[in-house]
C-alpha cells in the first residue's frame, strides 16, 4: 500500500512538471484501448498569447493544451473520484494486499519472486526464531541443521561474539583474535605497543652518541660559514673604503681614522704601500675645497633662533595702556610745574604742541578702528564752523534788528535751562535707575553688539553720503536746504583760515592729563570753562581714556554718569545763543562712540528726552496761539539720535518714537509762518533720510509737503485740491509760498540763519525765500518718490501731488529753474504710477488653479514579476499572501471541477436508472398487453409466445 | 425637527463624500455624465457647498467647467512597442535597435516611439490641459493596444524615462501613482468608441483631407454643448482612418507633426474657450 501510494506522488509531481509528451502518449495508449484511435481535436489545440512580445521566448509552462489538460483531468477524476464515489455506499471493500499487485509494471513472475524474497526475510528476523513452527517449517529447519540430541540449549549461546566469527571459532588459531576486547582495533594496539616497549640499553647509548656527533659536526659547520663571512665583509669593505663615493661623504678627519682602520684590517694584503700616498692625496684635496654643507652649519649656529613675536593686544590692555601713559604725563607735568615756573612756557607749549600733536596722530592711529573714516574732528569741521561763526556775527552786525534775537533767544534759554535742570534731575534718577538696570543690562548684552555693529555700519553710511556732499557732518541735511552749497564752500574757504589760527595761538590753556568723570553737569561745565573747543574736545577724550569701561569695571557706571553729562552738555550747547557749532559737531563723535559703549544707558537716556519732549509738545499744543514747532536743540538731538542708533530696524527703543515725534510735529503743528515750512521742511528732509533705510512709508511728511506745494498755488487751484487734505489738522492755510513777483536766481537757504531768525521777519515773506523755499521742498519730494517706489500704492500716494505739481508749474511767477524741476518731478511721478498701473491685473474672482498632477510611479528596467518594494519583508509577506490566494483558488477550482465531474456522473447513473425503469416498465406493460389482447381474443394459454 | 436637522447634516456630508467618488469616477467613466443630466446640477451645487466652508468670504458663483465644453484627444497608430532585447524589455525605437529590427525582419522607420512621446507631451502641457478641461487621452497602439492616460497624470519629460514607462505599462498594463493607488496609465479594452461621449464632435485630423480649413474658424462654429474629440495619427507615415470619425479635415497646406499639429488644435480650443 504505502508502495503504491509514493508510486502515485511520484506521477502527480511527472504531472505537475508538465512532461506532457509522455502524457500524452500513455494517454494515446489508454485511449487506444479505451476509445480506439479516434482522437479529441481539443486536445491539439496550444494556448497563445495575449501580447506577443518581440523577441521573447515561450517558455515550457507557458505553452498549454488547455482542451488536453482537460481531459487529462478527467482521467483522473476517473481513477480517484469516480472509485472514490462507488465505494462510499458500500459497508466494506475488498482490499488486495498482495505484494506486488498493486504495481502495474511488473510482470507476473516478478511478483512471485517478490514475495518468495519478503518470505524468506520474514524468517530470518530473530523474532521469527520463538515462533512455534508449523509442520512445514519445521522440516525445512531440520534438514539444514540435523538433529543433534547432544547439543543443548546452552551451547546455542556461546557464539555470543558475532555470527561473523561462528565458522573460525573452533579453530582457536590466534588468542590475541579470539580476544573480544582486541576484535575491533587489533592494528592500532599493536604499533602502539611497539612504540611504548622500553628501549634497550644500547639502543641508547647509539643514540646518545649520534646526537652529540650530530652537534658537534654542525657547529663546526657553523663556526666556517661564520668566519667566511667576516672575511668577505672584511674585502668588500676595503673596497668600499677605497671607492670614492665613500670618501665624497665621510668628512675628511674621519678618514684618516677610517683609512687606519682599513690599512689594519688590510694588514695582510700587501697592498698597503700603495694605499697610502693615495689617501693622503685625497684627504689633502678634500682640505683645499671649503666645505658647501660646513659653511652652511656655520652659519646656522650663528642664526638667530625664532622668537615668539608680541601678540596683539587685546582692547582691555590697550586701553590700561592709555590709562598708564596719561598718569605718567600727569606726573610730568605736575614736576614741571612745581620746578620751572613756566620759565620756558614756548618749550613747554612747544613740547605740548608737539605732544598734543604726537596724541592726535596716536589718538588717530589708536582709534583707527573706530574712526569714522572722516576727519570730523580736525581741520573742515573748524573751518566750517568758524564760516558758520563769521556768519552769524556779521549777521548781528549787519541786521538791525539782531537785538530781538537775544531777548527771545534768552527767553528759550531760560526755558531751556528749566528744562536741563529738569532733565538733570531726569538723568540722575536715570541714572539712579540705571544703576538697577545694569543687571538687566548683562541680559541685554545681545542688544548691546547688535547695536554697535548697526551703529558703527549706519555711521560709515552717514558718512559717505555726507562726504560726498561736502564733508559736512551733523547737518547733512541741511544740505538739502542750502542749494547751490558747493561752490559757496569753496569760495568761503579762502577766507576761513585766517582765524583759525588766531584762535588756536590765543586760546591756549592748560589742561591736566587725568580727569576724574565728572559726576554732574555743573561740575562738568566748570571743567571746561575757560578752555578753547579742542581743548574741550581733548579733555572729553582724555577723560574717556582715564575712566576707560575696559580698565576698571565700576568705571562703566561712572562713564553712564559721564555720557548723561555730556548729552546734558550737548543739548546746552544746541540751546545757547549764539551757537557754537563747531563744537557740537566735535561733540558729536566722542558721543556717538560712548553710546556705543553703554548702548543700554544711551537708549534710556534718548527715550526719557524723547518723553519730556513729547509731554511738554503736548501741553504747548493744548494752548493754541503757542508755537509748538520743536526747538534748535530738539531738532540737533533727533539728528543726534538718528546718527548714534540704527535707522533700519522695524522696531527701534528709541528710533520708532523719534519717528513718530517727527511725524507728529508735522502733522499736528499748524503751519503760520515761513519759519514754520523751513522747520517742517527740515523734518521732513530727515525722515526721509531715516525711511530712506528702513523703506518706511511716512504719510505725513508727504502729506506735509502736499500742504506746503498747496501753499504755493493761487487760491482757485487750491479750493480744486483742498478735499485731498482732510487728513491735516491745518484749517486754513494761508497762501503763504504764493509768489507775487519775479524771482530770477534761486538761493540757498541756511538753516541756522533760517533759525536765528524771528518768525515775524519780512525775509521769510520774501519771494527769494519763498523760491527758494520751494525748491527745497521740490527735492526732499522727489527724494520720497525715489524711496518709496516699491509700494503698490505708490500712484494713489503720489499721483494728487503731481496735479499739483503740474498746477504749480503752470503759474507764471515761478521761475525757470524751478519749474523744470517741478516738471521734472512730476514727470517722474506719472512714469512710475504708470508702470505701476500697468502691473495690475484687473479683479477675478479667484485665481486660476492648475490641475493637481500625479507623478506615474515606474522603475527603470523592469522586470515583470519582481516586486520593486524596498521593504524586504513585506514583499515576502505579500508573496506568501499571493501564494496563499493562488493555492486557495486552485483548490476552490478543484472542487468545483470535482463537484461537476460528481454531478455528471450521478446524472448519468439517474439516466441509466431511468432508462432501465422505462425499459422494466415498457417490458412489463407490453408483457400485460399481450395478456389483455390474448384474454380478449380468447387465445389464452395457447401461444408460447410469452415465454420468449 | 430635529430629526430633520440631523438628515440634512447627514445627507450633507454624504452628498460630499459621494462627489469625490464621483469625480474620480466620472473621469474613468465619461458616459456616466451624459446619461444623469439631472443630476448636473445637483453636482454644482455639492461644490458651492465645499467650496463657501470658509466663513466670513461671500461666495459668487463658481465657474467650475463642469458644465462646459470639454476635450478628448484619441492619437492612433502610436508605435509604442515593447521588445526582450538581449535580457531587458526595451521599448522599440528605429535609432536605438536599428540591427535587432532588422534581425527580426521588420522596418525599423515604423517603430516611432518619439512621435507619441511628442505629441502625449504636448497635449498634456497645453493650457487645454492646466485648466482642467481635457477629458481624457486615449493612444491606440499599432498592435491594437487601448492606453487610456489620464490628463493629472505628470508624464517623464525625457525620452529615456518615458521609454522606461511605457516598457512597464505594456508589461504591468497600469501605472499607479505614487502615493496613492490611482491608476494613471492603463491599457484599457477596445474599442475606443465605447469610452467616448455620446454627443461629441469627432474630428479626425489628415493631411490628405480635402476639406483645408482654418483651426480656429471651425473650432469656432461648433456647438458648446459638444464634447470634442480629435483623432489624430502618431505615426511617421500613412493615414488614419476610422470608422467613428465624423468629420476628416486638413488644417494645414503642409503636412504637419503630429506635435505641432496638436499646438495648432489646442491653441485653437484655448482661443474658443478663452483660456490664457
Amino acid at each position: 500500500m504505502a508502495k503504491s501510494s509514493s508510486t502515485g506522488s511520484a506521477k502527480k509531481k511527472k504531472k505537475s512538471k508538465g512532461k506532457i509528451n509522455k502524457k500524452l502518449s500513455s494517454l494515446n495508449s489508454d485511449s487506444k484501448k479505451i476509445k480506439g484511435p479516434k482522437e479529441n481535436p481539443f486536445e491539439s489545440i496550444w494556448s497563445r498569447r495575449k501580447f506577443n512580445i518581440l523577441g521573447k521566448k515561450r517558455k515550457d509552462d507557458e505553452r498549454r493544451r488547455i482542451g488536453l489538460s482537460r481531459s487529462l483531468a478527467i482521467q483522473k477524476r476517473q481513477k480517484t473520484l469516480l472509485k472514490e464515489y462507488e465505494h462510499s455506499t458500500k459497508s466494506s471493500t475488498f482490499v488486495d494486499k498482495r505484494i506486488g499487485e498493486q504495481n502495474e509494471g511488473l510482470e507476473e513472475f516478478d511478483k512471485a519472486i517478490l514475495r518468495s524474497q519478503r518470505e524468506r526475510q520474514l524468517k530470518l528476523k530473530k523474532k521469527s526464531k520463538f515462533n512455534l513452527s508449523d509442520g512445514e517449517e519445521d522440516d525445512f529447519e531440520i534438514q539444514g541443521g540435523g538433529y543433534f540430541p547432544e547439543r543443548d540449549d546452552f551451547e546455542d549461546d556461546e557464539p555470543f561474539c558475532g555470527d561473523d566469527y561462528d565458522d573460525e571459532l573452533p579453530d582457536g588459531r590466534n588468542k590475541r583474535q579470539f580476544n573480544p576486547h582486541d576484535a575491533e582495533g587489533d592494528q592500532d594496539s599493536r604499533s602502539a605497543e611497539e612504540q611504548n616497549r622500553p628501549k634497550t640499553k644500547k639502543e641508547v647509548m647509539e643514540d646518545i652518541i649520534f646526537k652529540s656527533k650530530f652537534f658537534k659536526a654542525q657547529k663546526a659547520k657553523e663556526k666556517e660559514e661564520s668566519e667566511q663571512f667576516t672575511e668577505q665583509l672584511d674585502k668588500d669593505f676595503a673596497s668600499l673604503v677605497q671607492s670614492e663615493a665613500l670618501l665624497s661623504l665621510t668628512q675628511p678627519n674621519k678618514m684618516s681614522a677610517l683609512s687606519s682602520l682599513v690599512n689594519d684590517k688590510n694588514s695582510n694584503d700587501a697592498a698597503k704601500k700603495e694605499e697610502a700616498p693615495r689617501m693622503h692625496t685625497k684627504v689633502s684635496i678634500q682640505h683645499e675645497k671649503p666645505d658647501h654643507y660646513d659653511k652652511l652649519v656655520g652659519e646656522m649656529a650663528l642664526d638667530m633662533r625664532a622668537r615668539p613675536s608680541d601678540r596683539t593686544k587685546a582692547p582691555e590692555e590697550l586701553a590700561q595702556e592709555g590709562k598708564e601713559r596719561l598718569e605718567q604725563l600727569e606726573e610730568e607735568r605736575r614736576k614741571r610745574m612745581a620746578a620751572g615756573d613756566g620759565d620756558d612756557s614756548s618749550n613747554e607749549d612747544a613740547y605740548n604742541s608737539e605732544d598734543d600733536v604726537g596724541e592726535v596722530s596716536k589718538q588717530i592711529s589708536h582709534i583707527s578702528g573706530d574712526d569714522l573714516g572722516d576727519s570730523f574732528s580736525d581741520v573742515i569741521p573748524k573751518t566750517k564752523a568758524v564760516w558758520i561763526d563769521d556768519l552769524l556775527t556779521k549777521n548781528s552786525v549787519t541786521d538791525p534788528e539782531a537785538e530781538d534775537a537775544p531777548t527771545s533767544g534768552e527767553e528759550e534759554d531760560d526755558n531751556e535751562e528749566d528744562d536741563d535742570a529738569d532733565e538733570d534731575e531726569e538723568g540722575e534718577g536715570s541714572e539712579e535707575s540705571s544703576d538697577e538696570d545694569e543687571k538687566a543690562q548683562t541680559l541685554n548684552d545681545w542688544e548691546q553688539s547688535d547695536e554697535e555693529q548697526i551703529d558703527l555700519e549706519d555711521e560709515e553710511e552717514d558718512d559717505d553720503s555726507d562726504d560726498a556732499t561736502g564733508k559736512k557732518v551733523f547737518m547733512g541735511h541741511q544740505k538739502k536746504i542750502l542749494v547751490t552749497k558747493g561752490n559757496q564752500n569753496n569760495d568761503s574757504g579762502a577766507f576761513r583760515v585766517k582765524p583759525i589760527v588766531k584762535e588756536d595761538v590765543h586760546k591756549k590753556g592748560e589742561l591736566p592729563y587725568t580727569i576724574e568723570a565728572p559726576n554732574c553737569f555743573e561740575e562738568f561745565s566748570s571743567l571746561l570753562e575757560n578752555y578753547s573747543d579742542d581743548q574741550v574736545v581733548e579733555a572729553i577724550r582724555r577723560i574717556r581714556t582715564y575712566n576707560a569701561i575696559a580698565v576698571a569695571a565700576e568705571n562703566r557706571k561712572k562713564m553712564q554718569v559721564f555720557y548723561g553729562v555730556l548729552l546734558q552738555y550737548f543739548a546746552v550747547l544746541a540751546s545757547t545763543k549764539p551757537l557754537n557749532f563747531k563744537l557740537l559737531n566735535m561733540l558729536v563723535k566722542p558721543l556717538m562712540e560712548m553710546s556705543t559703549e553703554t548702548p543700554y544707558f544711551a537708549a534710556i537716556c534718548a527715550r526719557q528726552r524723547l518723553l519730556r519732549t513729547r509731554t511738554l509738545f503736548c501741553q504747548d499744543i493744548s494752548n493754541t496761539g503757542k508755537n509748538c514747532w520743536p526747538s534748535l536743540k530738539t531738532l540737533f538731538l533727533m539728528r543726534l539720535w538718528s546718527m548714534i542708533f540704527p535707522c533700519s530696524d522695524f522696531r527701534h527703543a528709541v528710533m520708532t518714537p523719534a519717528i513718530l515725534l517727527m511725524s507728529e510735529y508735522l502733522m499736528r503743528c499748524p503751519i503760520t509762518s515761513g519759519r514754520d515750512i523751513a522747520i517742517g521742511s527740515f523734518l521732513c528732509s530727515m525722515v526721509l533720510s531715516v525711511s530712506r533705510q528702513s523703506q518706511k512709508f511716512c504719510p505725513e511728511a508727504i502729506t506735509f509737503l502736499q500742504t506746503i506745494l498747496m501753499a504755493a498755488l493761487t487760491n482757485r487751484q487750491r479750493y480744486e485740491s483742498s478735499q485731498l487734505c482732510h487728513l491735516m489738522e491745518l484749517k486754513a492755510l494761508r497762501p503763504l509760498l504764493h509768489m507775487q513777483g519775479r524771482v530770477e536766481d534761486i538761493n540757498c537757504l541756511d538753516f541756522l540763519t533760517l533759525m536765528d531768525l524771528p518768525d515775524d521777519s519780512p525775509y521769510f515773506t520774501s519771494d527769494n525765500f519763498r523760491a527758494s523755499i520751494l525748491c527745497a521742498i521740490i527735492r526732499c519730494l522727489k527724494g520720497f518718490v525715489d524711496i518709496s517706489e516699491g509700494f503698490k500704492s505708490f500712484p494713489e500716494i503720489f499721483l494728487p501731488i503731481a496735479k499739483i505739481l503740474d498746477g504749480l508749474a503752470e503759474e507764471d511767477l515761478i521761475p525757470d529753474a524751478l519749474k523744470v524741476e517741478i516738471k521734472d518731478v512730476a514727470q517722474l511721478i506719472k512714469i512710475k504710477s504708470e508702470e505701476f498701473q500697468s502691473l495690475r491685473l484687473p479683479l477675478r474672482i479667484r485665481k486660476q488653479k492648475v490641475i493637481k498632477t500625479a507623478i506615474p510611479k515606474f522603475e527603470d528596467n523592469f522586470v515583470n514579476g519582481r516586486d520593486y518594494d524596498p521593504d524586504r519583508e513585506r514583499v515576502e509577506r505579500k508573496k506568501l499572501k499571493k501564494k496563499l490566494q493562488q493555492e486557495a483558488r486552485g483548490a476552490v477550482r478543484e472542487l468545483r471541477k470535482d463537484n461537476h465531474f460528481l454531478f455528471e456522473v450521478k446524472e448519468r447513473d439517474k439516466a441509466r436508472m431511468q432508462e432501465e425503469k422505462t425499459e422494466m416498465y415498457g417490458k412489463y406493460r407490453a408483457f400485460l398487453q399481450e395478456q389483455e389482447h390474448a384474454f380478449k381474443s380468447g387465445q389464452l394459454g395457447k401461444n408460447k409466445k410469452r415465454r420468449r | 425637527m430635529g430629526r430633520a436637522y440631523k438628515m440634512k447634516g447627514q445627507k450633507r456630508k454624504n452628498k460630499d463624500e459621494k462627489y469625490d467618488r464621483e469625480q474620480s469616477v466620472e473621469i474613468g467613466e465619461p458616459s456616466k455624465r451624459v446619461k444623469t443630466d439631472g443630476s448636473d446640477s445637483e453636482k454644482a451645487e455639492n461644490l458651492e457647498i465645499a467650496v463657501g466652508d470658509i466663513p466670513g468670504i461671500p461666495i459668487a458663483p463658481l465657474d467650475t467647467g463642469i458644465n462646459k465644453q470639454r476635450v478628448i484627444f484619441v492619437l492612433e497608430k502610436a508605435s509604442l512597442e515593447i521588445a526582450k532585447v538581449g535580457k531587458t524589455y526595451q521599448l522599440l525605437s528605429s535609432d536605438e535597435h536599428a540591427t535587432f529590427l532588422a534581425k527580426n525582419k521588420r522596418n525599423p522607420a515604423d517603430y516611432r516611439p518619439d512621435i507619441a512621446f511628442q505629441a502625449i507631451q504636448t497635449i498634456l502641457d497645453s493650457r487645454v490641459n492646466k485648466s482642467g478641461r481635457l477629458k481624457a487621452l486615449y493612444v491606440k497602439t499599432q498592435q491594437g493596444l487601448l492606453l487610456d492616460i489620464k490628463p493629472h497624470a505628470r508624464l517623464p519629460r525625457t525620452y529615456k524615462r518615458f521609454s522606461g514607462l511605457m516598457v512597464q505599462l505594456l508589461q504591468n498594463l497600469h501605472i499607479t501613482a505614487t502615493g496613492n493607488g490611482e491608476k494613471l496609465l492603463r491599457l484599457v479594452k477596445n474599442p475606443v468608441t465605447q469610452y467616448l461621449p455620446t454627443n461629441s464632435c469627432k474630428i479626425g485630423f489628415s493631411h490628405s483631407s480635402e476639406k483645408l480649413i482654418d483651426m480656429h474658424n471651425y473650432v469656432g462654429k461648433i456647438n458648446d454643448g459638444l464634447d470634442l474629440v480629435f483623432v489624430l495619427g502618431a505615426m511617421s507615415h500613412g493615414k488614419i482612418d476610422e470608422d467613428y470619425v465624423q468629420d476628416y479635415i486638413s488644417i494645414s497646406e503642409y503636412p504637419l507633426s503630429a506635435a505641432y499639429a496638436i499646438s495648432i488644435i489646442t491653441n485653437a480650443v484655448e482661443r474658443k474657450f478663452r483660456i490664457l
